[in-house]
């Protein structure tokens, strides 16, 4: 209409016309780097599916697109021009909608208030607007009544009010996070139709999930992202499979990783019986599992994420209760156990949140070290530091942690320094078992090879090691035994060195049979 | 064409967002960190911009800005007398302050030590008339622990609701200001009336003993007791073990958590510490300047105690620097209601000063970046040419 952008889009259009090209995009989080080298080519007309884990840097990159975050580097091309945007507003201002996992709505307010907040007209009566805003919504067969208040529609029905939100700012690019995670399969289905409708219009829609059958049913091409990398930009689904897709996300195998030798295993030192927890919004996320772990071995834990494995994970840590089962370790039962009495049983916990749970980020690389073992370090009433910095200056030696000052606050040392420095922290205690989640997500190769082989190390002094990450490469190069997760299920127990990558990929992908 | 069904609104984002494209503008990035001698740096320069403002207000109003800037150094820091009338105000700040940044370093807000305050001068008051013939250092002795009590009392509730129920402190300690302050108004007038006022309403005075022994000019031995607690608070924070796990579970509370350290045993502890520190403050101000228990005894202190501890951002070194600044202020404020300044001027001029310091603390957290956006120049050369971004860090 008014910018000169929109003429070319054409109802119908699959011109293969680009709207979207981020190229070569970069975001660093303290200790993480989210996107590294990311790209995503969008083209007039097409739902277009960005693929990967949790953790891939899907959503990041999708923020750099709305404006939410700024990028540390790479470029972002609307409609052939280059483009910075500053704030949502920005991005908004460029045509780009974003519908968020949470939506943002205000539940006092009816349908149309919602969708016009911010960008109404000025010169209409509100008549008027509810017409437009009906209009709207009959053009996408988007079913909602313009005149409802927020608080009184089901999620699905949020869902749509903020893509007619999308759309009244005019949005010909519309960005949804994970939008079936919290749809019935009909609202699921309906909302595929939508946007069908839209893209039939000439519109395009970025669509992030990691559900690869509902990708293959709805999305025209897709792009990949693991590690914060792009790694596959297929133009077309036609004749691709679930496999393939699974396979793209887990990635090929890469980088050799050298295979422990083989040593026997000794006795159980973690035995969990019909274990089961609940997620933090109260739903069953973890049914009945059953794992053992011997001295001396790596027990390898696969799946997509969101199966179960956190839980699973912060069950074992006593982070979080559970709902049924037993956990023993060695002789001692700690089920129901603290934190505390466990890890003094001699549980070592290599958190999947490294800053923020494993280790205080404000906090002193000090004051960090001596997390575990503060209370042995009291003179009386007193902490006695100089031992502390003496435990601390062993520990960032034994485990080559580089830092500059052991007093500076902790989210100043690299993601690879942050894993050395508390994986050695957990492992000074001589631990029985160590339980490691996604230990290398995010790190660059030197410290993956370095937490790689100290969880090597540990195996062969006899420590029993729960290794739960999403490196397949890693899983079946380092597991003695590995176990697939799905939907909070043992669906699969595997020989790693029996079994492809494919089957790995099904199980994940539930298709397989435990 | 996209539907024709409405307006094409993003004409108008549209061309707000153009300006952008020419003018290299400020963003402002949250710093990692902030180095304590540029927080210093910056509480100096907040106070000295507020001082160049509060001069034009002065001017405007009718007065002489060097006059009155030159009494408000004099009165507040020229000479024993003077030093002491500051240190006289400074007291009940720096433990009030002391109070608040105790809960603050657990990330609470003690929103109600000035009733907290009230409560602490009310049972110390109390215990005075139950316990009238103690021995003076006793009885005082004895004062301030019931103060302290009173505090603890006052805060109780909130506390557990917080660490229990995940209440929100802030509003439930506020609300007990008013009910503290209700309660020493109808002992007033009730059961504490002092039989020998007639008809005058007002609380028996306290016992001759009952005072704290004065140390130079105007001030009170209250002031070392700030000093000493301050001290014990930064020794307890920083050496001891119960110090690290009260910073663990304030940064960084899933860490606390992790470590086997009980949050809600940490919550209870830094709002109930609170409360008795800020009982103590209350007993402190009546033993130390009152005659006898009245409303108005905490006379804001408790309030300001929270600016105190923002502005000292929750460190005991910090609470020392602002109450000291923060008691130079107020008394610099009255006395330069003798020169002819109104009161409402002098009390706006002491609101810029404070607000030029909290303003100067929280910009300093922020660093400025000039970013000059991709494209600049008019839309038809941007098309296929961006120019370089250009972002460089002030």
């Amino acid at each position: 209409m008014s910018d000169p952008g929109d003429a070319a889009v054409s109802p119908g259009s699959g011109d293969g016309r680009v709207v979207v090209d981020l190229r070569g995009i970069r975001k660093e989080f303290p200790g993480v780097v989210a996107c590294d080298d990311a790209n995503l080519t969008v083209r007039a007309g097409t739902i277009h599916a960005l693929l990967g884990e949790n953790g891939a840097g899907k959503t990041s990159l999708v923020n750099v697109l709305g404006g939410v975050y700024l990028p540390d580097d790479g470029e972002i091309w609307v409609h052939g021009r280059q483009r910075q945007f500053h704030s949502p507003a920005d991005a908004i201002a460029a045509g780009i909608g974003m519908v968020h996992q949470e939506f943002r709505l205000v539940p006092t307010l009816t349908v149309f208030e919602n969708v016009v907040l911010g960008s109404a007209p000025r010169y209409l009566d509100m008549g008027q607007i509810i017409e437009r805003v009906a209009h709207l919504a009959a053009t996408y067969s988007l079913q909602t009544d313009p005149s409802r208040p927020v608080w009184q529609l089901s999620v699905g029905e949020r869902q749509r009010v903020e893509i007619l939100k999308a759309l009244w700012r005019d949005a010909d690019v519309l960005v949804l996070d994970e939008p079936t995670a919290v749809l019935t399969p009909a609202e699921a289905a309906d909302l595929g139709l939508t946007l069908r409708s839209m893209a039939d219009r000439g519109r395009s829609v970025i669509y992030i999930s990691h559900k690869l059958d509902e990708v293959l049913s709805v999305c025209d091409e897709a792009t990949v992202l693991r590690n914060g990398v792009t790694v596959a930009q297929p133009r077309s689904l036609a004749g691709i499979d679930r496999s393939d897709l699974a396979e793209m996300m887990v990635g090929e195998a890469a980088a050799e990783i050298q295979r422990p030798t083989d040593q026997p295993s000794g006795d159980v030192v973690l035995a969990l019986e019909g274990v089961s927890a609940l997620s933090d919004r109260g739903l069953p996320a973890l049914h009945s599992v059953d794992i053992d772990v011997r001295a001396g071995e790596i027990v390898g834990v696969a799946g997509v994420s969101g199966n179960g494995q956190r839980e699973l994970a912060e069950a074992i840590a006593g982070l979080r209760p559970t709902t049924a089962g037993t956990m023993q370790l060695e002789e001692a039962d700690i089920t129901g156990a603290s934190p505390r009495a466990r890890s003094r049983a001699g549980l070592a916990y290599v958190p999947e949140d490294r800053l923020g749970v494993g280790l205080a980020p404000t906090m002193s690389v000090v004051d960090n070290a001596v997390v575990r073992s503060y209370r042995s370090m009291r003179r009386r009433m007193m902490l006695d530091l100089r031992r502390c910095e003496d435990f601390c200056r062993r520990l960032v030696e034994r485990f080559g942690v580089q830092v500059g000052r052991v007093h500076e606050p902790v989210s100043a040392l690299s993601g690879g320094n942050l894993q050395r420095l508390l994986l050695g922290r957990e492992l000074t205690g001589e631990p029985k078992v160590l339980v490691a989640a996604q230990p290398t997500r995010g790190l660059d190769v030197a410290g993956i090879a370095a937490i790689q082989s100290q969880i090597v190390a540990q195996r062969a002094a006899g420590v029993g090691v729960l290794l739960i990450s999403e490196d397949l490469d890693e899983l079946l190069a380092l597991s003695d035994r590995l176990i697939v997760m799905y939907e909070g299920e043992v669906a699969a127990r595997m020989d790693p060195t029996q079994v492809t990558r494919a089957e790995v990929g099904a199980a994940m992908a539930g298709t397989a049979q435990a | 064409m996209t539907e024709p069904t409405h307006a094409p609104l993003h004409t108008v984002a549209r061309g707000r967002a153009r300006w952008h494209r020419v003018i290299v503008r400020p963003v402002l990035q949250r710093r990692a960190r902030v180095a304590p001698a540029a927080q210093a740096i910056a509480f100096v320069i907040g106070i000295v911009l507020a001082l160049i403002a509060g001069a034009m207000l002065l001017w405007g109003s009718g007065n002489d800005p060097v006059a009155v800037y030159e009494r408000m150094a004099e009165s507040s820091l020229g000479g024993f007398d003077a030093l002491s009338r500051t240190l006289l105000r400074a007291t009940p700040l720096a433990i009030a302050g002391l109070a608040v940044a105790v809960a603050g370093s657990m990330g609470l807000w003690n929103i109600g030590a000035e009733g907290q305050m009230m409560a602490g001068a009310t049972v110390a008051a109390g215990f005075a008339m139950v316990a009238g013939d103690l021995p003076g250092p006793v009885l005082i002795v004895l004062m301030l622990v019931a103060g302290a009590v009173g505090g603890v009392v006052l805060v109780v509730g909130p506390a557990l609701a917080r660490a229990y129920l995940g209440v929100s402190e802030i509003i439930t300690t506020l609300m007990l200001v008013e009910v503290a302050i209700r309660i020493v108004e109808w002992l007033k007038v009730g059961p504490w009336k002092d039989p020998e006022s007639f008809g005058f309403a007002q609380i028996s005075p306290l016992p001759d003993q009952a005072s704290l022994p004065g140390l130079f000019g105007q001030v009170h031995i209250g002031v070392l007791f700030a000093a000493a607690l301050l001290l014990a608070f930064w020794l307890a924070v920083s050496r001891t073990a119960w110090g690290y796990e009260l910073r663990m579970a304030g940064s960084s509370p899933a860490t606390a958590r992790y470590a086997g350290i009980s949050l809600q045993r940490k919550v209870l502890t830094a709002l109930l510490l609170s409360g008795g520190l800020a009982g103590l403050a209350g007993a402190i101000e009546l033993t130390g300047t009152a005659t006898r228990l009245e409303p108005g005894l905490s006379s804001g202190y408790g309030f300001a105690g929270i600016i105190v501890a923002a502005l000292a951002l929750m460190r005991p070194s910090g609470v020392a620097v602002v109450a000291f600044v923060f008691g130079a202020v107020l008394r610099g404020g009255q006395s330069i209601q003798t020169l002819g300044v109104t009161s409402s001027i002098a009390t706006i001029l002491q609101a810029m000063i404070l607000i030029g310091a909290l303003v100067a603390a929280v910009l300093l957290n922020y660093r400025v970046r000039w970013v000059r956006p991709v494209g600049s120049g008019t839309d038809a050369d941007a098309t296929e040419n961006p120019a370089s971004a250009g972002a460089s860090g002030v």
